[in-house]
């Protein structure tokens, strides 16, 4: 079992948010665990926090400079437009301001800010289920905010992979979503979800062996087999 | 009848790199477990091209006025010392304050009682001697509040035209952030509406205004340099 906080508290590891787009293209099972974790610049996460405690602008600034990309399109992923993932995102960030003065540093502040938005996201998902009467809930979640027509070009796995992902049990999807898509190490991933390193690869594996089941059975097959 | 390998399938169940590896050379001559073990790498290969990217010019300067709101919102008190009080300890004023309440009722009963000689029953004498107190004093309050709103409000009229079409992203700043205010100062509005002596509503839609107030007057300071 993981140690709760351990490593966690000493490695800033989510500060590198340039790190490659493609991270995961290596990965055939679940890949190496410590891509590059590298710290970013910018603010040192004591200076961050306690802006971020006394509502200081600045620090919120700094915090969306580092994390608001990867944060919309990690709420993008799981909510499925871009109007609800810049809510969350909006919602997550108030709980920061919120609950930075109960913080008391047990996973680095990255780590936290991941764990607020996908719980962000959960409540949102957990609401559109209660609430199911909103039309556009029925489209599966493309229409408004779907990516430019290049992207499905470039891939065309994609728009299959996205489908599928719906299918999947949400811990597998925000697993997959984290590692394959967004780059995070089991590591970060299992700080994000509190769970440990193992089940994190673990889930990644179901991920990917249930959407390989649902890809095949709907006739999506490798480059090799054609 | 066409026959299937299963053997891909199977290494795909397990967790096994050994098992993924067997499957590899296996796959070398057999075109259906190839075709798996392709799909399986290429998931990997498709999975970054996912990753959304989208520009929202508008929302940090959204995500900094509600938190500007939400700073204005929490009492002073709170603001000056916000990490070093837990959260329990913000209610530890419930039962002082309870206490109190009941102390005063007590004494007023006893003063009741004894102005009566202990004969008579309560016949709502202490109400009677300056029925008009609380209510006069809400009068007072909200005269000055509707003196306080027109100030600001004549304040708005003199920014309005750097609000409605704003010329930098610091103004569309001040813009989110007084339609944030709005929305807020109406949302305590209809709560005081519905309880109109509750003071504490009264000093959250007081700090409002004052915020209201101070983002005006740095509007129009900014509108001038």
């Amino acid at each position: 079992m993981r140690a709760k906080g351990s490593a966690l508290t000493r490695v800033p590891v989510l500060e590198n948010v340039s790190r490659s787009p493609h991270p995961a293209k290596e990965a055939l099972l679940d890949g190496p665990d410590e891509k590059d974790d590298v710290s970013g610049p910018g603010a040192p996460e004591g200076d961050l926090l306690s802006g971020c405690r006394t509502g200081d602008v600045r620090a919120f600034e700094k915090l969306y400079e580092l994390h608001g990309a990867r944060m919309k399109s990690v709420a993008r992923n799981l909510l499925g437009r871009e109007s609800e993932a810049e809510d969350a995102v909006q919602e997550a960030f108030l709980k920061i301001y919120r609950g930075a003065a109960s913080f008391r540093g047990s996973a680095t502040i990255s780590t936290w800010v991941y764990r607020i938005l996908v719980n962000t996201c959960y409540d949102q998902l957990r609401k559109r289920r209660r609430h199911p009467e909103d039309p556009l809930d029925a489209s599966g979640g493309e229409g408004e905010g779907t990516l430019p027509p290049a992207s499905a070009s470039d891939h065309p796995l994609r728009l299959a992979i996205e489908q599928s992902l719906s299918r999947l049990a949400p811990r597998q999807k925000t697993v997959f979503l984290l590692f394959a898509v967004e780059g995070f190490s089991h590591r970060e991933i299992a700080g994000v979800l509190d769970v440990s390193e193992g089940a994190s690869r673990a889930l990644l594996f179901e991920a990917k062996r249930r959407l390989q089941d649902l890809l095949w059975t709907s006739g999506v097959r490798g480059r090799a087999s054609a | 009848m066409t026959r299937h390998c299963t053997r891909g399938q199977d290494a795909l169940q397990r967790n096994d790199p050994s098992a993924m590896e067997r499957l590899r050379v296996h796959a070398a001559r057999c075109a259906e477990c190839a075709g798996r073990l392709a799909l399986w790498d290429e998931i990997s290969g498709a999975a970054p091209s996912l990753r959304r990217e989208w520009e929202s010019p508008g929302l940090f300067p959204k995500i900094a006025a509600a938190i500007e709101v939400e700073r204005a919102r929490r009492p002073p008190a709170e603001q000056a010392r916000p990490f070093l009080m837990p959260a329990a300890s913000r209610f530890r004023w419930i039962p002082l304050a309870a206490a109190a309440a009941l102390f005063v009722v007590a004494m007023a009963g006893l003063q009741v009682f004894r102005n009566s000689g202990g004969r008579e029953p309560l016949v709502n004498a202490a109400s009677t001697s300056n029925p008009l107190l609380t209510d006069r004093s809400l009068e007072d309050v909200e005269i000055a509040e509707a003196n306080y709103v027109r100030s600001i409000e004549r304040l708005s009229v003199l920014a309005r035209p750097r609000i409605e079409s704003p010329t930098t992203p610091l103004f569309v700043n001040y813009r989110e952030k007084l339609q944030l205010l709005d929305s807020a100062i109406v949302e305590i509005r209809a709560q005081i509406d519905a309880n109109r002596f509750n003071s504490h509503l009264r000093r959250e839609l007081l700090a409002m205004y004052q915020e209201k107030q101070r983002t005006l007057q740095e509007l129009m300071k900014e509108a001038r340099s």
